[in-house]
């Protein structure tokens, strides 16, 4: 039955290869053969999950004794459809983004490790061998290095770069760590269930480390902010809604295949919790829209994180349906943040584009002359803040009713439950404060610069990739019950468990989002129809204010001032203020930026200890034999020192 | 034979202290080759009475290599380096011997305390090994020229080969070759690059060569 998935991933894998070879001189060959080989895996991906088999495949090649062992099983096929979903909007969206008229070498490099970061990334998904998903891991992690500094002249992109490159080697160096203890465990590269054995418990927490980096977990998220906002748009989109998830599906794998510690389930909901409310505070304080939407990545892995974690905890109560409820509702935000992520990132990159600048101080008004952009990146507003009809609210209200149903259950456990459903919701109403800031200053007001002023609209690529990804939100959203069969088969796959039918509320939940939407398209066509010729434009009323400008408007720091000061212990905004004191007007100034606080007051203070200390010992280091020498012969003299003492003992 | 084992170990290490005490190249060159020498003779004496034709090659190829041919490469160098006879110490003579006979008394000390075999514990082979390898370390540590520092290099190698000579039993002698291959080879190369560093820089002075510690 499977034996097709064979040829159809080796086609994929062949185009994808040839394809990066044409990324060199012939882009629209290359567009076409990367898009096949995206549909070709979105079919694999389909089959696998539709057809309830999995397909396995070993090569008689070998590297160190270790054959090439790849599957492809329904959570493997979950992760490869939002790939392939979102890198075919992304590479549509490429070519008009990042085009060789404007960008003549770098577009080149683009194209080429694109196809390596897509190749990467599915290896990682189809190995089911230690080795070859390391492999695999590091062909992703360095080609996302080249991916994110394309724009290689700007230092702040280089450094954006550096910082990626650090993080994602430091989980690289977390992960061998795990798989050669693994590998010494069971005995060979192969991977599996291993549940039978409890000694590899703590293993979990090492996974939890390493892919947690990957995946930008509170307060592993260092790397995330810069990368994403300093990448090209559809770099980032990949990153975030791919390349975190990519993360995640490590998270899930192991988390499936290793004995798990007895609190992983609440450490895993606690740390959701955490990056969560962290996560979309420290959004609220951007000003630069991408860096804003990098965080709001941060906000959305805490909310899988918080379904995963929940469902990990039913685990040991034997799986009940409450869990299966939350688990599900984080399995799908999974696809659901995908899609809407990369949307909103493409549409930041559509303004970004056309006005040259990220600071959202400087835009303003651009839903009159990008009413399509305007259009998208309001929809996918809706969606990530949860609101129906939409797909984001599917999997909140699934994770929901997950946590509402346990915690009306007399147990110590419902506490727990209420408390996450508690900030789960505060998560969910800051994060539509903050999409109601990003779109308010951004889209609606009137243009703050020249730039705004004269933005354009952009090409039909850009909106087809953009228009892509909203049919798929407004699909799940609307369609809810499609979707939960996938779900329950993933589910078993991570768990072998009962598959529980389609919940009746979920069913009268996708009703009424049709229903919703019915009467929103009405409402629309009925305001366009009848009540269109009455509006009347007149002057906004200005306060009393003699002339009001456009820079009298809410800024996006004026916006959000009130929430951040509520978060100010842990955001620490810097602000420099300079009012005037005397009676007639004077220069002023207020900035205000809320800098990346765990790098800036952690991890930056222990790197200058060791640069410090690293100083230090650069003056042993001064080219004279003879004292190396005597190095060597204090070095000998201790080893045997301590080798006497541990045969004195 | 055992006297005639002591005697020549004693001279070895009173050759040491030769290395150690002289402020001219010539001597130490000298002094290394007559350790050589000594040296090459030991197994001669170790193996006594079953001499056969592999142990006599050995310790004819070990006598030609440490005694003669190897002080010949060093000598050449320091003739067409044409460098000053005087070695400028790092660490003064008397110190340095003061050091060397300190090392060799600590040899001593610690074989006490060494799990050997009955039949090494008594003898000086042992303590004598130790005590060549630290000298080694000393003019390897404490002097300045290259080639100085090459004498140093072939005591301590010097330490090593003794220490080897208590597995003559069971080592096959293919491995001793070798290994006097190897040293022969290294001296060559070292007397070329002396003479190379002698030419790009005027000096043989190690203390110039630290602009590449980076």
């Amino acid at each position: 039955m499977y034996e097709i998935i064979t040829p159809i991933l080796l086609l994929s894998f062949l185009c994808a290869m040839i394809g990066s070879l044409a990324a060199i001189t012939l882009p629209r060959v290359w567009t076409i053969l990367t898009l096949i080989a995206l549909m070709s895996a979105f079919g694999a991906g389909c089959f696998v999950l539709f057809t309830h088999t999995s397909w396995q495949w070993e090569s008689s090649f070998s590297l160190s004794e270790t054959p090439v062992f790849l599957q492809l099983d329904a959570l493997s096929s979950f992760f490869l459809l939002l790939l392939a979903v979102v890198a075919i909007a992304g590479t549509i969206y490429a070519r008009s983004y990042w085009p060789d008229s404007r960008y003549p070498h770098s577009s080149v490099q683009g194209r080429l490790w694109w196809n390596l970061m897509l190749t990467g990334m599915v290896l990682v998904l189809i190995a089911s061998n230690g080795l070859y998903f390391l492999l695999g891991w590091e062909l992703f992690a360095v080609s996302a290095f080249f991916l994110i500094t394309l724009d290689s002249h700007n230092p702040q992109v280089r450094n954006a770069g550096w910082l990626y490159l650090a993080a994602s080697h430091a989980g690289t160096i977390v992960l061998f760590a795990f798989f050669t203890t693994l590998a010494v465990h069971t005995g060979s590269w192969e991977l599996g269930p291993v549940t039978h054995l409890p000694e590899l418990k703590p293993l979990f927490w090492l996974a939890l480390l390493g892919f947690g980096i990957k995946a930008g977990i509170f307060p592993l998220h260092i790397w995330l902010p810069s990368a994403h906002a300093n990448a090209p748009s559809h770099v980032s989109a990949l990153l975030s809604g791919v390349a975190l998830k990519i993360g995640m599906y490590g998270i899930i794998r192991f988390s499936g295949w290793l004995p798990l510690p007895t609190l992983a389930g609440w450490v895993l909901a606690g740390a959701g919790c955490t990056s969560a409310v962290l996560g979309v505070a420290f959004a609220l304080g951007q000003h630069d829209l991408k860096r804003l939407l990098a965080y709001h990545s941060v906000e959305n892995i805490g909310i899988i994180l918080m379904g995963l974690g929940f469902g990990i905890v039913a685990l040991e109560h034997g799986l009940p349906y409450w869990g299966i409820l939350a688990l599900a509702g984080g399995l799908l935000h999974i696809w659901n943040h995908g899609l809407f992520k990369a949307l909103l990132f493409f549409g930041a990159g559509a303004v970004l584009q056309t006005t040259k600048t990220r600071e959202m101080s400087t835009l303003g008004g651009l839903w009159r002359c990008m009413p399509w952009t305007a259009g998208l990146f309001a929809l996918g507003s809706l969606a990530i803040c949860g609101l129906p009809p939409l797909n984001g609210f599917v999997s909140e209200w699934l994770i929901y009713s997950g946590l509402l149903t346990a915690s009306t259950l007399v147990t110590p456990l419902s506490l727990g439950a209420a408390t996450i459903a508690v900030l789960l919701s505060i998560t969910s109403a800051l994060a539509l404060a903050c999409f109601i800031k990003v779109c308010g200053v951004v889209f609606l007001g009137a243009p703050r610069s020249r730039q705004a002023e004269n933005a354009k609209e952009c090409d039909w690529n850009m909106r087809t990739a953009m228009l892509v990804l909203a049919g798929a939100c407004v699909t799940i959203g609307l369609l809810p019950t499609l979707v939960w069969p996938v779900l329950m088969r993933v589910a078993s796959t991570w768990s072998p468990s009962a598959l529980p039918n389609i919940p009746p509320a979920l069913i009268s939940l996708g009703n009424a989002h049709l229903l919703l939407a019915v009467l929103g398209v009405v409402t629309v066509l009925g305001m366009l129809v009848f009540v269109r010729n009455k509006i009347h434009r007149a002057p906004t009323w200005d306060c009393g204010y003699v002339r009001p400008t456009p820079r009298m408007q809410y800024t996006a720091g004026s916006f959000a001032g009130i929430i951040t000061a509520w978060f100010s212990s842990i955001l620490r905004p810097v602000t420099y203020q300079l009012r005037p004191t005397t009676f007639f007007p004077v220069k002023a100034t207020d900035i205000s930026h809320t800098p990346e606080t765990v790098l800036k007051y952690l991890i930056q203070p222990v790197g200058r200890v060791f640069i410090v200390l690293g100083d230090l010992a650069t003056s042993f280091q001064h080219g004279r034999i003879q004292s190396y020498i005597l190095y060597l012969f204090m070095a000998l003299l201790v080893l045997v020192g301590a080798v006497t003492m541990v045969h004195l003992w | 034979m055992n006297d005639i084992f002591h005697l020549l170990i004693g001279l070895v290490v009173g050759l040491n202290l030769l290395a150690l005490g002289t402020g001219r190249l010539p001597v130490l060159i000298q002094a290394v080759a007559g350790q050589g020498v000594l040296l090459g003779l030991l197994p001669l004496i170790l193996k006594y009475p079953h001499w056969d034709w592999q142990i006599t090659l050995l310790t004819l190829a070990t006598i030609a290599g440490k005694g003669f041919f190897i002080p010949f490469l060093l000598n050449r160098a320091m003739r067409t380096a044409n460098i000053s006879r005087e070695m400028e110490p790092f660490i003064g003579y008397i110190p340095s011997l003061l050091l060397g006979a300190t090392a060799t008394i600590m040899a001593v000390v610690v074989t006490r305390h060494l799990p050997l075999l009955p039949e090494h514990a008594g003898s000086f082979h042992v303590p004598a090994a130790i005590a060549l390898i630290l000298t080694g370390f000393i003019l390897l540590i404490g002097r300045v020229k290259a080639i100085s520092q090459v004498c140093g290099y072939l005591i301590l190698e010097n330490g090593i080969y003794l220490f080897g000579l208590l597995l003559l039993h069971s080592t096959p002698m293919l491995v001793e070759f070798a290994i006097l291959l190897d040293i022969i080879v290294s001296v060559f190369v070292i007397g070329i690059i002396v003479n190379r560093i002698q030419r790009a820089f005027d000096s043989l002075d190690t203390r110039k060569l630290t602009t590449l510690h980076e």
